[in-house]
């Protein structure tokens, strides 16, 4: 069990008058290996939460078990370090982080931190960025000269360089072009068939449908649910509650049903979709 | 760093409060120079009314003022031991080793430690009670007068308020970018020298570039909208002296004159 949330609840500045209650006895289970979408309108929880992962926040009430590691509220964990190595957490915006003068010195600075010999180090950068699609001639150029994306790019291989077993990541493809986006989506899909369980916060319900396993909605510090992203959206009523507005394809399947289409609860997909809606278009001329 | 109580604006409702923000600045002036006549034990006593008045009619804690004052402990120690060495003149109070204590070494420290008091409660009296956008409109109005003789007074005006405001964004800023290089390993509280180097300068770069960034968004962002340094210009809030502002500062140039007389003629 990677990830085990028991009553955990974070209060910001407890005690002052700026207290403020971000999350509310939230219990969570993230299993092994899947890639889980954690949704929810601003200021929900969704930050903070993510932030328990790697111990940059300590709950206020309950437990937190991150792989074989428990956080218990009042207690001020041993060996952050190696937590922090086999979680690794991508802000939102994480170009802001970058200060090297090279772009591979960049990445290698977390391996290095981790206690990577400088060789080692170096070849875990170079494998990194080669994942992130930047190849080798960007290793000497300076990060703050790249373009925006590509910033974004080095930035999230000086977390994958770390080789962290469980990835977060904190609305990775905000303020990216579409193309852009879809290659960043392509590569935490491909690192999680590769065995990394992956968490990631976003506001884009096509990608949470397209790419993840599992969906969890924080509304008000409060976890509303978690299940499987399938039978999610095959609920559009419980979506609006949520204030979530479903993908697309769901929203299209709606429509067509108002108008005597009949679908298949299991038609998630937009190829199947279209066959089966051409399939009745032709048998109804 | 949330807990800077040097200079941070307390939002109260009182007397101290409504004043115009420059007869507050002018009269923090008048009673500043008071502090520094010699005016003796007696002159202490009455500006230590006065300012404790004002702090009770603001409705400050002296806690509040304990807390400003705390940082400046350090420094006055040393000014103590200083004091100490330097000062052979007076009485001798008492002899430690070989360190002989004078009288006069005591209470020049004693007469600098409530200067020092004095101060911090005049100033955080004003910086308290004054909202800092008030504050700039109220250095800027004040400056006005030395615009002939070349003071560009909205452009310092302008360059503080800006200063005031980014100060809790480079905080959050600050905070997130620790936060961030946290998650990559970075430890800034252990590790050897060279890796401390090496923790602060992955904050502080980052930080320095987001800071021009923003500096530069910003300057976009004002020629976008047309602004002219130079350009007169009409105001949101028009500051008008009422009764309370001619009060004051009738007292405080009382007060100035009264530690001169104390000081010089009597």
């Amino acid at each position: 069990m990677p990830i085990k949330f028991e009553h955990v609840s974070h209060t910001y500045g407890e005690g002052t008058p700026f207290c403020y209650n971000a999350l509310n006895d939230v219990n969570l289970e993230l299993k092994e290996g899947k890639f889980t979408a954690i949704i929810g309108q601003t200021g929900s929880g969704k930050s903070t939460l993510i932030q328990h992962l790697n111990a940059l926040l300590l709950p206020t009430a309950g437990t937190v078990y991150v792989l074989d590691r428990k956080i218990t509220a009042g207690h001020q964990p041993k060996k952050l370090k190696s937590l922090r190595q086999d979680v690794g957490l991508v802000f939102q915006f994480p170009e802001y982080q970058l200060f090297e003068e090279t772009v591979l010195k960049d990445v290698a600075f977390g391996p290095k931190n981790f206690g990577a010999s400088e060789e080692e180090a170096n070849q875990k950068a170079r494998a990194a960025l080669r994942k992130t699609g930047l190849d080798a001639e960007y290793e000497e150029r300076s990060p703050l000269e790249l373009s925006g994306g590509q910033k974004r790019r080095v930035a999230i291989a000086g977390i994958l360089a770390m080789d962290p077993k469980i990835l977060v990541l904190d609305e990775p493809t905000a303020g990216l072009d579409p193309q852009g986006a879809a290659k960043m989506m392509e590569l935490f899909d491909s690192l999680n068939r590769e065995g990394k369980t992956v968490l990631m916060v976003t506001h884009d319900m096509e990608q949470v449908f397209r790419y993840c396993d599992e969906v969890v909605v924080l509304e008000n510090g409060k976890q509303k649910i978690q299940m499987d992203v399938k039978s999610f959206f095959k609920d559009p009523e419980l979506c609006r509650q949520l204030h979530i507005l479903p993908p697309a394809l769901i929203r299209m399947k709606e429509m067509l049903e108002k108008k005597g289409f009949e679908f298949d609860e299991d038609i998630m997909d937009l190829r199947s979709f279209s066959k089966e809606v051409a399939r009745q278009v032709k048998k109804n001329g | 760093m949330g807990n800077v109580t040097l200079g941070r604006y307390i939002p109260l409702d009182s007397p101290v409060h409504r004043l115009d923000p420059r007869s507050k600045i002018l009269a923090m002036i008048m009673m500043l120079v008071a502090i520094f006549f010699p005016s003796g034990w007696i002159g202490y006593a009455i500006l230590f009314a006065v300012v404790s008045f004002m702090i009770i009619l603001s409705k400050l804690s002296f806690g509040f003022i304990w807390k400003s004052m705390k940082p400046m402990l350090v420094m006055l120690l040393f000014l103590l031991v200083i004091n100490i060495l330097v000062i052979h003149t007076g009485p001798v109070l008492a002899t430690i080793g070989p360190v002989t204590i004078y009288t006069d070494a005591i209470m020049q420290t004693l007469y600098i430690v409530v200067r020092l008091l004095l101060m911090i409660m005049i100033t955080t009296c004003v910086t308290a009670t004054t909202k800092p956008l008030d504050m700039t409109l109220g250095i800027e109005d004040l400056l006005q007068p030395f615009e002939k003789i070349g003071v560009p007074s909205h452009e310092i005006a302008m360059l503080i308020s800006i200063a005031l405001r980014f100060i809790p964004d480079l905080i959050d800023e600050t905070n997130r970018i620790i936060k961030a290089q946290a998650s990559r390993g970075v430890d800034l509280k252990e590790g050897k020298i060279m890796e401390r180097i090496m923790a602060i300068l992955s904050l502080i770069v980052p930080l320095f570039v987001s800071a021009f960034q923003r500096a530069e968004d910003l300057a976009n962002a004002m020629e976008a909208r047309g602004y002219q340094p130079g350009e007169r210009r009409t105001r949101y809030k028009v500051l008008k002296f009422k009764t309370g502002d001619y009060v004051l500062l009738a007292c405080s140039a009382a007060l100035v004159v009264c530690m001169i007389w104390l000081a010089y003629f009597r």
